[in-house]
C-alpha cells in the first residue's frame, strides 16, 4: 500500500505541475463562470447554455488532461529512465501502471468536481438572470453575485498560488490548480450567501449540483477511461503514436465491433437527459458507470501486459 | 568477503532484437560472473561492452535471451530479491518537480518504509550528503553533482545489502567525484555488497576489491584488485594497464 500510495502520490503532483494543467483549470473555471454573460443566447431554455458549458469543458478538457497526463506519467517515465529506477526496486509492475494511472485520476476528479461547483454556479446564476430579465427587464443584479464570486474567486486563487510562489517558493502550477480547484465550491457557496435575498432562493444553487452530479459522474468516468486508455498504450508507443490512437479512438467508437472495447465517450454524455426540465438519477446513471469501471480494469489489464512483457533498455 | 555469493551469473547472452525479432545486436555473448557479499565489484569495459545491459539483466529490467541470473539466489523479477537492493541509475534520473526531500521519501515509500523510518532516513541521508541546506529545493533546479548526491541517497534510503551503482562518478569534477569514493569506501567498510560500473579506471582502482572486464560481450579478464596490482610493474597504473592489456587484446584477436 505504502509503494502505491508513494507511486499515485508522485504521479497526482507531477500532473499539478504541469504548466498545461494549470491552463487547462483555469481556462475551464474562467469559461464555465462566464457563461452566464451570454444570457441572450438560451437554446430554449435558460441555464442549459452555461450548464451544458460546464459539461463540454469537463469533456474537451477532460480529453486533453487524460491523454496528455497518461502520457507523461506513463511514457516518459519510461523514456526518462524513472520508471526503470522505480521498477528496479521492489515494485511490480502492474502496481507501478495502477498506481500511476490512480495519481492521475486523482486530479481529473479533482477538476471534475471543481467544474461540477462551477457549473453549478454558472447554471443557478443564469436561470436566475433570466428571472430577472422577465420581471424586471435586466439581468445583471442577478447573474453578478455569481459572476463576482466565480470570477472573483478565481482570479483570487491564482493571486494567492503567485503570492505562495514569491513568499513560501512553493510551485506555481500545482498551487495554482489546488487553489483554483479549491476556489470554486467557495464560491458556490459565497454566492448562495450574498444572493440570499434574490428570487428565486440561491439555496438553489446547491440542488442544482446536486440535480448535476450523477451526469458529471458519468462524463468523469468517460474521460477516466480515456486516461487508462492512453496509459495502457504509452507504455509501448510514443506520444505522437497514443496522441493518434486516442483522436482514432474518440471517432471509431462510433462503429459498431469497435464500441465493445474502445472508450465511447458518447456512453459517458448524459447531459441531454436534463435538457427541457429532465431529471437524471443514480439509478440510469450506475450501469453507465459499472461499463465505465469494466472498460477501465479491461484497459488497465492490457496496459499491465503490454508493460509486463516490455523490456526497459 | 564471506564467498556467499549475491549475484550469480551463468553464461549469460543478450542480443536485442528489431521489431520483426531481427538481431539488431549481440550486447552479451555468454559471461559467467560471481559477487560475493561484501565485494566492492567492478564491472569495467569501454563504450558498448555490454556493462549496462549486465546491470539491467541482473535488475530484472531486461530479460535475457540465454543463461541465468541469480539474485540473492533467487530469480532478478523475484520481489523478495529486488527488495534487498538498491540501484543508482547511469543518469540521475529524478523528478525535476519534486524537492530533493520527497525524492528521498517517494524512494523510502517505493521501498516499503513506514513513515517514522522514512522521515529519520531521509533526514539523515540528506545530511550525510551535504544536502540539508538545499533539501526543500526542486532537484531540476540542481546542479549534476547535487543531482548524482540526491540519487546517491534515494539509492541508499532503504538500507540496501547490494548497491548496484552505474557509472556513479559519470559527469562529475574532482571533488563530486573524490565524495562519490569516499562514500563507496564508507559503504564497503560498514559491510554493504557494492556492484559498481565505471570507465574511470583510476578511480576504481581505488574503491573496488574485484574487477570483471568486459569488451564486446565477453568476460576478458578479472581478477582481485590486489592481485592485479601486486602483479604489475606501475603500481598507480596498475588496473589501467591490465585492463589496456585485456581489452586491446580482444581487439587484436576480433581484427
Amino acid at each position: 500500500m505504502r509503494r502505491f500510495l508513494a507511486l499515485a502520490r508522485t504521479a497526482a503532483l507531477e500532473s499539478l505541475a504541469e504548466p498545461l494543467t494549470a491552463v487547462l483549470f483555469l481556462s475551464g473555471f474562467a469559461v464555465t463562470h462566464l457563461a452566464p454573460a451570454f444570457h441572450y443566447h438560451q437554446f430554449g431554455e435558460s441555464g442549459r447554455l452555461a450548464r451544458e458549458c460546464g459539461f463540454s469543458v469537463l469533456l474537451v478538457f477532460g480529453l486533453v488532461f487524460a491523454t496528455g497526463a497518461a502520457i507523461r506519467t506513463i511514457g516518459r517515465e519510461i523514456e526518462s529512465g524513472t520508471a526503470a529506477a522505480a521498477l528496479a526496486l521492489a515494485v511490480p509492475r502492474t502496481l507501478f501502471l495502477a498506481a500511476r494511472l490512480a495519481g492521475v485520476l486523482a486530479t481529473l476528479v479533482l477538476f471534475a468536481a471543481a467544474i461540477a461547483c462551477a457549473t453549478a454556479l454558472a447554471h443557478g446564476s443564469s436561470v436566475l438572470a433570466a428571472f430577472a430579465r422577465s420581471e424586471h427587464g435586466t439581468s445583471a443584479q442577478a447573474w453578478g453575485p455569481g459572476l463576482a464570486a466565480g470570477v472573483g474567486l478565481t482570479l483570487a486563487a491564482l493571486m494567492l498560488a503567485a503570492a505562495a510562489n514569491r513568499f513560501l517558493n512553493a510551485r506555481f502550477c500545482r498551487t495554482a490548480c489546488l487553489a483554483l480547484a479549491a476556489a470554486q465550491p467557495l464560491a458556490l457557496v459565497l454566492a448562495a450567501l450574498c444572493g440570499r435575498d434574490l428570487p428565486p432562493s440561491f439555496a438553489g444553487f446547491f440542488a442544482g449540483l446536486w440535480s448535476l452530479l450523477p451526469a458529471f459522474a458519468a462524463l468523469t468516468v468517460g474521460c477516466a477511461v480515456f486516461v487508462v486508455f492512453a496509459g495502457a498504450l504509452a507504455t509501448r508507443l510514443g506520444a505522437s503514436s497514443v496522441t493518434a490512437a486516442v483522436a482514432l479512438a474518440v471517432v471509431s467508437a462510433f462503429v459498431y465491433p469497435l464500441r465493445a472495447v474502445l472508450p465511447d465517450i458518447n456512453r459517458f454524455w448524459l447531459v441531454d437527459r436534463l435538457a427541457n426540465g429532465g431529471v437524471l438519477g443514480w439509478p440510469e446513471v450506475l450501469p453507465v458507470l459499472a461499463a465505465g469501471l469494466l472498460l477501465i480494469a479491461f484497459w488497465l489489464a492490457v496496459g499491465a501486459i503490454l508493460l509486463n512483457r516490455r523490456e526497459l533498455p | 568477503m564471506t564467498g556467499e555469493a549475491v549475484v550469480e551469473i551463468r553464461n549469460l547472452a543478450k542480443t536485442f532484437r528489431d521489431f520483426w525479432f531481427r538481431p539488431l545486436a549481440a550486447a552479451l555473448r555468454g559471461i559467467d560472473l560471481s559477487v560475493a557479499r561484501g565485494d566492492v565489484f567492478g564491472l569495467l569495459g569501454p563504450n558498448g561492452s555490454g556493462k549496462s545491459t549486465t546491470i539491467k539483466l541482473i535488475l530484472g529490467l531486461l530479460r535475457p535471451s540465454s543463461g541465468t541470473v541469480r539474485l540473492f539466489g533467487l530469480p532478478p523479477r523475484d520481489r523478495r530479491a529486488r527488495v534487498r537492493l538498491g540501484y543508482l541509475p547511469e543518469l540521475s534520473c529524478l523528478h525535476p518537480f519534486l524537492t530533493a526531500r520527497e525524492t528521498v521519501r517517494y524512494y523510502a515509500g517505493l521501498s516499503g518504509l513506514d513513515r517514522r523510518t522514512t522521515r529519520e532516513r531521509t533526514d539523515e541521508l540528506l545530511a550525510r550528503m551535504g544536502l540539508s541546506a538545499q533539501a526543500n529545493r526542486a532537484v531540476g533546479g540542481f546542479s549534476k553533482g547535487m543531482a548524482r548526491k540526491v540519487a546517491f541517497a534515494a539509492a541508499l534510503v532503504a538500507h540496501p545489502e547490494l548497491l548496484v551503482l552505474d557509472e556513479p562518478t559519470s559527469g562529475l569534477d574532482p571533488l563530486a567525484t573524490r565524495d562519490v569514493k569516499e562514500l563507496i569506501r564508507k559503504l564497503a567498510a560498514d559491510g554493504m555488497t557494492i556492484l559498481v560500473t565505471s570507465h574511470q579506471l583510476f578511480d576504481m582502482q581505488d574503491v573496488c576489491s574485484r574487477v570483471a572486464i568486459l569488451s564486446q560481450g565477453r568476460v576478458v579478464g578479472g581478477g582481485t584488485v590486489a592481485d592485479i596490482v601486486a602483479k604489475s610493474t606501475d603500481p598507480r597504473h596498475a588496473l589501467e594497464d591490465y585492463f589496456a592489456a585485456a581489452v586491446g587484446a580482444t581487439s587484436e584477436e576480433k581484427a
